[in-house]
């Protein structure tokens, strides 16, 4: 299992690599940025149905006691470096001709494989500490790619998101220091196996700890204020990458990894997730109606759709956490493409603002049909993607006996619709306003990546397909479900 | 593939097809769709005659034909191949065809799977597409038609959200998404539950209140021949056949959702008339009748004995058959005087006889006057009521008296039409229209004349042909005889006829000898278009009375609108969310504070 450790050292090989030899030259600053996506994914499709530990250094276990640092590559894991490369992919070819407006190419692709490695360490570490460590990278990278503009607007953004984060990052780091005091222990299994889901009152701290660290990152509400000040003001590219995925991995993977692998989830913290995810999923989704900026919308309504993931990871049935996952692919997949899409309108008319669009499906028929597309899928309106999850999220609710979170999330659906027809008319249907003379379609690139993400809205549906789901969706479920087996599958005890 | 699978596939494929090909080549769109809307209603009538069949994909029946399915089938097929015809003429010089023959032919498909769907999971899928093509129909009409279809989106979209949670129950209860499976009594607070939440789609769908609203909307700003399509026809069997299924097949239904399945009509049936009593466009008043009418089918179904579910199931295939006529009345008169407002029309009668002639037919049907089929279905509904009566209680004479009385405002309304737009003087000045081409009054025709048809000959044709087949299979076959009540179509339609030539002839004798027509003598004014009489205000002396004024000024400002109700609702709380969220970094640190100290309260507690 050599190939592990790659998935954090190309990213961050090549992010120390293009600023060095391509600081004038852009072209090739997109070209290496985009082999090297290209080559993560290609990676990412070839461990599929794989797993394998990476003992750093060749430290590996003695009497299943673990020396050195893991990097683990299970079901979920392999299901998280397939979401980070497939979108990180697209969103690099849609970065070649939308940040030619930016100068510093070169730093852009740097920081955004910086994340990216960052987002990878995360996916696949077998260490508490060093989780942190990958995290801190994802998100450093990230204050500054959402202060990348270094405008007035940008840079408060910037500076509300980094202390926020940072207050969540100590959130987490306090928990791990925690639970090193404890078990004397920073390898995710052995803590694990130390822990063994009998959770005393200090555990139960911890678990407050992580939930409010990593939801923070995943944008939990009461935790979400720092999200829709940073995800408008960072390119969009950015905003695709922080929406699509850095919340999921960051945020929603990661705690879902602590609390089902390492602490072991009890009847009560499911259900503290359960409640967070609906009220995440309700009042996010009220808040993006009530907005006019067409991307703080977008990064409202991904509170809500996270709110849906956490929902369902928190049901904690095999099934549930399967169509929970699913629609962190899906939301992952049409949350990037409709970032791309206010990207593709801010490039066309300069604004962000729906009261001055209008109409523009008639100037701009690419962004218009793939933003549509996307908004259905979000909408939960068949047979777009969205649609297949959203329903196995409500059958697993309710199959979990949990009525109320089914009928809540069948609820948020219809306002979720109200919310992305809203948008439709405003920006794509209704009567024109000023930006409409001066809109014309973006170039080729960002269209082929719009046109990429908005065919997979259509075909990822065929996911939950017996076979594809066997070998993609229930193995990543089955390692969350399954709980603290992790800490013997990865020891070999 | 069987037959059922090419029904479903050849207009799917074909319509995304259509959708791209590029508007120069139009000659090839319009002969595309009436080609694939002509080969898919022969057969639907292949499928018709068969009767019963079953699809299976990927080991589990997928699509099942049935003797419910196999008519609802027909008339999808049948108003697909008449609409698009008329579309030729209609459609004509008006922009977005590349979208509107397209999304046609894919609405038809998505029908067509809907009501063959066997699984709730596939009709759900074929459901939410169709509020999908609904939507991109509706926007053919352009920016104005924007936010009606938007709207619709909303309703229509957001109560299938609501049905998912309905097959998530059905399914935990039953471990089955089969629509074949044993009923499910409404006993159980889930199974009421998931009942009302079908029932919710059903009633968005059809446009039953409290659902309807959508449906005023689109009727005003799309393309008339989509509404005509869409709710006055398609929509309609799909929101009544669903209705149908899971209240006679899915659900055994109880007491307490039968009285909702009546209130819900009864109280559709009088408050549609009475807004369509007063409305000053044709599309719109056209388009609350269309809602009203919904009131007769739910109350239909609701008795749930064979009369009343056979009368509700005949008044949704007369109810496509005339409304779909009116509205292409309503469509060439746009189309020929350029406007749909009463207060500009007048006296039409004279230069568009065919049209006249149809909707003279189409509005009496609808008004439920003998011998047309619209008597004969309202008939029935009414002689269900009554068998209701029969098991006991009191509540029948409520509905029935709304029935009837909702029947006579009914024609009240047609009155009014029939006067502003075709009698009187014609409100416009110079050269009057001119018949439309054959394109449009075919269609027009053959509806007005399957009204007549099925009107007189009703039990030979349409009841035995497929009404009650479709209801026999589950309540049983009512009596010979019985079910028609003491109403013999026939012998009534001879009395009329006879009734008629004796009143032809002594107008043409008394005419003969002693009247003069002379112009009306106003006190010596010359009568002209000004001073001319509109039939718009026949009714304001309703919306002036009392009570009925507040109730109408409240229904104007969108009081009753569940659309409105909702957005009011979400608003209130989005402006408590906004204000909370102040932009200011303490703030968020302390909610954030909050939401720790809440935490480690409730998980160390």
């Amino acid at each position: 299992m050599q190939i592990i450790p790659l998935f954090v050292a190309i990213p961050l090989g090549v992010a120390f690599f293009i600023p060095m030899v391509a600081r004038k030259r852009p072209r090739v600053a997109d070209t290496l940025a985009n082999l090297t996506t290209l080559a993560l994914f290609l990676m990412a499709i070839s461990v599929i149905g794989k797993n394998g530990v990476y003992w750093m250094g060749g430290w590996g276990p003695f009497k299943h006691v673990p020396l050195g640092i893991n990097l683990v590559l299970d079901g979920v894991s392999v299901f998280m470096l397939i979401t980070i490369a497939l979108i990180s992919f697209l969103v690099t070819i849609y970065s070649i001709q939308y940040m030619d407006k930016f100068t510093a190419k070169a730093r852009f692709y740097a920081l955004f494989l910086l994340m990216l490695a960052g987002m990878n360490g995360v996916a696949l570490t077998g260490d508490l500490f060093n989780l942190y460590v990958f995290l801190e990278i994802a998100s450093i990278a990230s204050y500054a790619l959402v202060a990348f503009g270094c405008e007035h607007e940008e840079l408060e953004a910037s500076f509300k998101y980094l202390v926020l984060g940072s207050v969540g990052s100590t959130l987490i780091l306090f928990g791990v220091a925690i639970t090193y005091a404890m078990t004397g222990n920073l390898n995710m299994a052995q803590v694990s196996s130390i822990i063994g889901g009998e959770l005393k009152p200090i555990h139960l701290f911890v678990v407050a700890l992580f939930i409010s660290g990593f939801g923070l990152k995943a944008a939990l509400i009461p935790f979400h204020a720092w999200l829709p000040d940073a995800h408008p003001s960072a390119p969009a590219p950015i905003s695709a990458m922080l929406s699509g995925v850095l919340i999921k991995t960051i945020g929603v993977y990661a705690m879902a990894r602590v609390m089902f692998n390492v602490i072991g989830i009890t009847p009560l913290t499911s259900y503290v997730l359960m409640v967070l995810g609906t009220v995440s999923m309700v009042v996010g989704v009220l808040l993006a109606m009530g907005q006019d900026d067409i991307k703080r919308f977008l990064a409202y309504s991904s509170i809500s759709q996270v709110g849906y993931v956490v929902l369902a990871v928190g049901i904690g049935t095999r099934f549930a956490i399967a169509a929970g996952l699913f629609h962190l692919i899906n939301h992952a997949v049409f949350k990037s493409l409709l970032f791309l899409n206010s990207g593709a309108i801010e490039y066309a008319t300069g604004t962000r603002d729906l009261n001055k669009m209008g109409r523009l499906r008639e100037k701009m028929p690419v962004t218009s049909t793939t933003s549509f597309i996307g908004s259905m899928a979000i909408a939960g309106i068949p047979p777009f993607s969205g649609f297949w999850s959203k329903l196995f999220i409500i059958i697993a609710a309710v199959q979990a006996e949990r009525y109320g979170f089914a009928a809540w999330a069948a609820g948020v659906s219809v306002l979720t619709l109200a919310a992305f027809m809203r948008l439709q008319r405003r920006a794509f249907f209704g009567e024109r306003h000023e930006a409409y003379d001066s809109a014309k379609e973006v170039p080729g690139t960002m269209q082929a990546s719009m046109v990429g993400l908005a065919i997979l809205c259509i075909v990822m549906g065929f996911l939950w397909l017996p076979q594809a789901r066997e070998t993609f969706l229930i193995p990543a479920a089955k390692v969350l479900q399954e709980g603290l087996n992790y800490a013997s599958n990865i020891l070999g005890m | 593939m069987d037959l059922v699978g090419y029904l479903i596939v050849i207009p799917l494929v074909a319509g995304a097809i259509v959708r791209i090909i590029p508007d120069a080549f139009k000659g090839l769109k319009e002969g595309v769709a009436i080609i694939v809307s002509a080969v898919t209603f022969y057969l639907t009538i292949m499928l018709f005659k068969q009767g019963w069949g079953e699809s299976t994909y990927f080991g589990r029946v997928i699509f099942r034909l049935d003797t419910l399915s196999s008519f609802v089938l027909l008339w999808i097929g049948f108003f697909g191949l008449i609409m698009i015809l008329y579309s030729f003429g209609y459609m004509r010089g008006k922009p977005y065809l590349k979208q509107y023959y397209g999304y046609m032919l894919l609405t038809l498909g998505g029908a067509y799977g809907a009501v063959l769907a066997n699984d709730l999971v596939v009709l759900l899928s074929f459901w939410g597409f169709l509020g999908l093509t609904l939507y991109m129909l509706i926007e053919t009409g352009g920016p104005q038609a924007s936010g009606a279809a938007k709207k619709t989106m909303i309703i229509v979209g957001g109560t299938d959200a609501l049905m998912v949670l309905a097959v998530a129950l059905v399914w935990v209860m039953t471990g089955s998404t089969s629509l074949t499976q044993p009923s499910i009594p409404t006993i159980t607070g889930l199974s009421v539950f998931a009942f009302i939440l079908f029932a919710c789609a059903a009633f968005a769908k059809a446009g039953a209140m409290p659902f309807h609203s959508w449906i005023p909307d689109t009727a005003e700003r799309a393309p008339i021949s989509v509404v005509a399509f869409l709710p006055a026809s398609v929509d309609k069997l799909l929101g009544i056949y669903l209705l149908a299924r899971i209240s006679l097949y899915l659900f055994n239904l109880t007491g307490g959702m039968m009285l909702l399945l009546l209130i819900v009509g009864a109280f559709t049936i009088i408050a549609a008339v009475m807004m369509a009593l007063v409305q000053h466009d044709l599309k719109r008043l056209l388009s609350y009748h269309a809602v009203s009418q919904v009131g007769y089918m739910v109350l239909g179904v609701g008795t749930l004995n064979p009369v009343g579910v056979a009368g509700g199931l005949f008044h949704m295939v007369n109810n496509t058959i005339y409304k779909g006529c009116l509205f292409l009345c309503g469509g060439s008169v746009e189309k020929q005087e350029g406007t749909t407002d009463l207060d500009n029309l007048g006296g039409l009668a004279r230069y568009m006889p065919l049209t006249f002639f149809s909707c003279v037919i189409a509005a009496l049907a609808i008004s439920g006057i003998p011998p047309l089929n619209g008597f004969v279905s309202k008939w029935m509904v009414y002689q269900g009521v009554i068998e209701l009566g029969r098991q006991g209680g009191h509540a029948w004479v409520i509905w029935l008296v709304a029935a009837m009385f909702g029947s006579a405002l009914t024609l009240a309304s047609f009155m009014k039409v029939l006067h502003t737009v075709f009698l009187g003087i014609r409100a416009k000045k110079g050269e009057g229209p001119r018949e439309v081409g054959a394109t449009m009054s075919v269609p027009m025709l053959v509806l007005a004349i399957l009204c007549l048809a099925f009107g007189i000959f009703a039990y030979a044709i349409p009841l035995k042909g497929f009404i009650l087949p479709a209801v026999k299979r589950v309540l049983g076959m009512p009596e010979q005889g019985y079910w028609l009540g003491a109403w013999s179509p026939g012998l009534a339609t001879l009395f009329i006829i006879i009734g008629i030539v004796i009143g032809l002839i002594i107008y043409l004798t008394g005419r003969l000898k002693a009247t003069r027509s002379d112009s009306m003598y106003v006190g010596g004014e010359i009568l002209t278009a000004e001073t001319r009489v509109s039939g718009t205000d026949f009714y304001k002396t309703v919306s002036d009375m009392g009570f009925f004024h507040q109730v109408y000024e409240a229904a104007e400002k969108r009081g009753f609108d569940t659309y409105d109700i909702g957005r009011k609702i979400s608003f209130y709380f989005i402006r408590g969310f906004r204000a909370l969220h102040t932009g200011i970094l303490p703030h968020y640190l302390s909610w954030m504070l909050a939401g720790i100290l809440v935490l480690i309260i409730i998980l160390l507690r």
